[in-house]
């Protein structure tokens, strides 16, 4: 962007501490009037170095540290991690902690998803839906913590397995969160289509088109609701999606309104999933037999190699490659996070629109900086 | 007449006026505390519910903070312009007040009604000062050299003037069919009909824009908290933020009461009902008043139940939308009263 301002023109900050942004990072707006003329995006503002602490640390400390990368998806940012250690040391994980694993990282994305969908209602002045997301977030979280022992930063993931089997009494809790959360899910579908003012606010604003997605390596919910079916869940199966049922949500028009209708949707694909893998699962061991990876802390020594092994966050492609020199730490971690991408798509989205939208349309993305930043 | 005398006394009027602000400044603590509590049941939490019973005792704390802050005035402020701000804005919301009848009280049949003035054109005057507000939140806005501040005050400028138009002739439509200019002789001629039952597309457009000229959700873009900050008001700390805040909660209050003045019968009850004297003091203003707080209720139940208006999309609806009925609205009222009706 330009730092030359013609006239009746102004340049407007917001952030990194703007009250509404979601996480700190800031866009430069020009501004003629209301309208925006040309913006940019700045980032770096948390920057953690966990590439760096992740080299530093063993192998199974890193664990705890991918789950700082973002904390709204903090279990398939394990998935990631250990899933590339898993197949770099050739480990398989027993069936059963695989269906754990799935249950629980689709349960973190249905509350990653559902909080994402109340913050953006609140970013275009609809508090109200923001409380009832929250309070619909509260008991999928307790159903979480009941299993990981934490609300956000689980650790939960072990290499070959899961670090606790389900509590008993699990699939009742479920089944009763998920009775709720079904109709709290239609009632926002329809308080969506029959709300004028929240249509006016979101359709045919901040259209992305396919092949400008594509070309920036956009994934996730902005990705889909642009019309392309890419869903690494199905296209290149980990764990045990292959043997589960579900469909990849799409929409055709790539505005706010899809992103936030595709959310919903992947909600409802997201319990079924669950539900799938609550019949399922079958009895068995959370660890490979005859190997030391369940007990408290294993000697770990990783096969020299390289891998890169991606996954489904709830914001699109997780991708982490890495290289092991055959000590117990990685010698190279590399992070392929979904939401960089997405925010390069800001700037040509926000040309031509108003100030309000701005929020309105970074909102819809539902970026996590933390993650952008890490 | 020796009754008369006594109510026309000017200066029994100005201590009328007084108790009336002072009347005005405690219904707007209520508003706030009523409006946070609605806010907390619509939302399914509590609202306030530490201090004193039913969180009431809240808003003493919200005073008392108000109060303590450090007033800030930003360096590069028009410190003139920044300090008087806040103060013709409260002055145009008593100016206002002075106006509007609190209520009435009615003995052998004689309506007195409960105000500072009974003037012969208050409901120009009171559209005419309403408008002075606008200029408080620009000199706010333009003295605080703040970016976001005066994008806040561009979009209240357009939004004004959207919405004044067909206020201002929804105005003209009650003035015609009441015949008079004079908000009290207007709450009058409501006496067997109301105005919202003879024309109902009127009260609709003035309910709508006088919703846009409190400021109230979905039509508060001039200081809407997600992308500016706090709009006019974001460099205003303590109680000059304070007086802001409680103009325009006052203004919510008035607002309201014009509704109910204009098309929702004001005071007027069936004359068997207010024959015995107790009565007639106490309950044509509390009928009045009740009314007054549904609206009120509905007002700010919309504030919590709707997203926000672009501020286009805003100006488009005034002028595309609401300007078109409102004319419709003003050949309706002709047209009945060229038929006697």
């Amino acid at each position: 962007m330009e730092e030359t301002v013609g006239p009746s023109e102004m340049i407007v900050h917001l952030g990194p501490q703007h009250p509404m942004l979601p996480g700190p990072f800031r866009v430069n707006a020009k501004l003629r009037g209301e309208t925006i003329v040309d913006s940019e995006v700045e980032i770096g503002y948390i920057h953690k170095g966990i590439e760096k602490i992740l080299e530093n640390k063993t192998y199974l400390q890193g664990i705890t540290i991918v789950d700082r990368i973002c904390y709204l998806e903090a279990l398939t940012n394990e998935e990631a991690y250990v899933g590339c250690v898993e197949k770099l040391a050739g480990i398989e994980v027993p069936e059963r902690a695989q269906y754990i694993r799935v249950i629980m990282e689709e349960l973190s994305r249905i509350q990653s998803h559902i909080l994402g969908m109340g913050e953006y209602a609140s970013f275009i002045g609809f508090v109200s839906m923001f409380m009832y997301t929250i309070r619909d977030r509260e008991d999928l979280m307790s159903v979480i913590d009941s299993v990981t022992g934490a609300r956000i930063t689980h650790s939960f993931l072990r290499f070959g397995g899961v670090k606790d089997d389900l509590p008993d009494g699990f699939k009742d809790d479920v089944k009763y969160v998920f009775g709720n959360l079904k109709k709290a899910i239609d009632q926002y579908e329809v308080l969506f289509s029959s709300d004028s003012i929240y249509k006016a606010r979101t359709v045919g604003i901040g259209t992305l088109t396919a092949d400008v997605a594509k070309d920036l390596g956009v994934s996730g919910p902005p990705l889909r609701a642009t019309g392309v079916a890419f869903d690494i869940r199905r296209d290149e199966p980990y764990l045990v999606y292959n043997d589960l049922d579900f469909k990849v949500c799409t929409q055709k028009d790539g505005d706010v309104y899809a992103r936030i209708q595709v959310r919903l949707d992947e909600m409802r694909e997201s319990m079924y999933i669950v539900e799938q893998c609550l019949d399922q699962i079958p009895s068995g061991p959370l660890f490979p037999e005859g190997t030391a990876y369940g007990k408290r802390s294993p000697v770990m020594r990783i096969p020299a190699g390289e891998v890169f092994h991606r996954v489904e966050a709830p914001r699109g492609e997780m991708g982490f490659y890495m290289i092991s020199d055959g000590s117990d730490k990685p010698y190279r971690v590399k992070i392929r996070g979904p939401v960089y991408p997405t925010l390069q798509a800001l700037p040509p989205l926000l040309k031509g629109v108003t100030v309000a939208d701005i929020v309105a349309i970074a909102g819809s993305m539902d970026t996590c900086t933390s993650e952008v930043d890490r | 007449m020796q009754l008369d005398d006594i109510i026309y006394n000017p200066l029994l009027r100005g201590i009328l006026g007084l108790c009336l602000m002072g009347a005005i400044f405690l219904g707007a603590m209520g508003a706030v505390w009523f409006e946070r509590k609605l806010a907390g049941d619509i939302q399914q939490r509590l609202g306030p519910a530490r201090a004193g019973p039913y969180g009431l005792l809240q808003l003493v704390a919200d005073a008392i903070k108000l109060f303590t802050k450090e007033d800030i005035i930003p360096k590069n402020a028009d410190r003139l312009l920044f300090i008087s701000a806040p103060i013709l804005m409260m002055g145009s919301v008593f100016l206002m007040l002075v106006a509007i009848p609190f209520g009435a009280i009615i003995i052998d049949g004689v309506t007195y009604p409960i105000a500072a003035t009974d003037m012969d054109i208050s409901i120009l005057y009171i559209e005419a000062v309403s408008a002075i507000s606008v200029i408080g939140i620009f000199m706010a806005a333009y003295s605080s050299n703040n970016k976001f501040s005066l994008l806040g005050a561009f979009r209240n400028f357009a939004r004004m003037i959207g919405y004044e138009v067909p206020l201002g002739i929804c105005i003209v439509s009650v003035a015609i069919m009441a015949g008079s200019l004079n908000i009290i002789e207007i709450a009058q001629a409501q006496s067997p009909l109301w105005f919202i039952i003879k024309q109902p597309l009127g009260f609709i457009v003035f309910f709508i824009a006088i919703m846009a000229d409190m400021g109230r959700l979905p039509f508060d873009q001039n200081e809407s908290e997600e992308e500016l900050i706090a709009g006019w008001i974001t460099e205003y700390t303590g109680m000059r933020f304070g007086l802001g805040f409680f103009a325009e909660y006052i203004h919510l209050i008035l607002g309201s009461m014009l509704i109910v003045l204009l098309f929702l019968g004001g005071w007027n009850l069936p004359a068997a009902l207010t024959a015995n004297t107790i009565l007639g003091i106490i309950l044509p203003t509390a009928f009045y008043l009740g009314k007054v707080i549904l609206v009120i209720l509905t007002i700010i139940m919309i504030r919590w139940a709707v997203p926000r208006y672009r501020i286009d999309q805003v100006v488009d609806l005034s002028w595309k939308r609401l300007l078109p009925l409102a004319l419709l609205n003003l050949g309706w009222v002709i047209a009945l009263g060229l038929l006697g009706v």
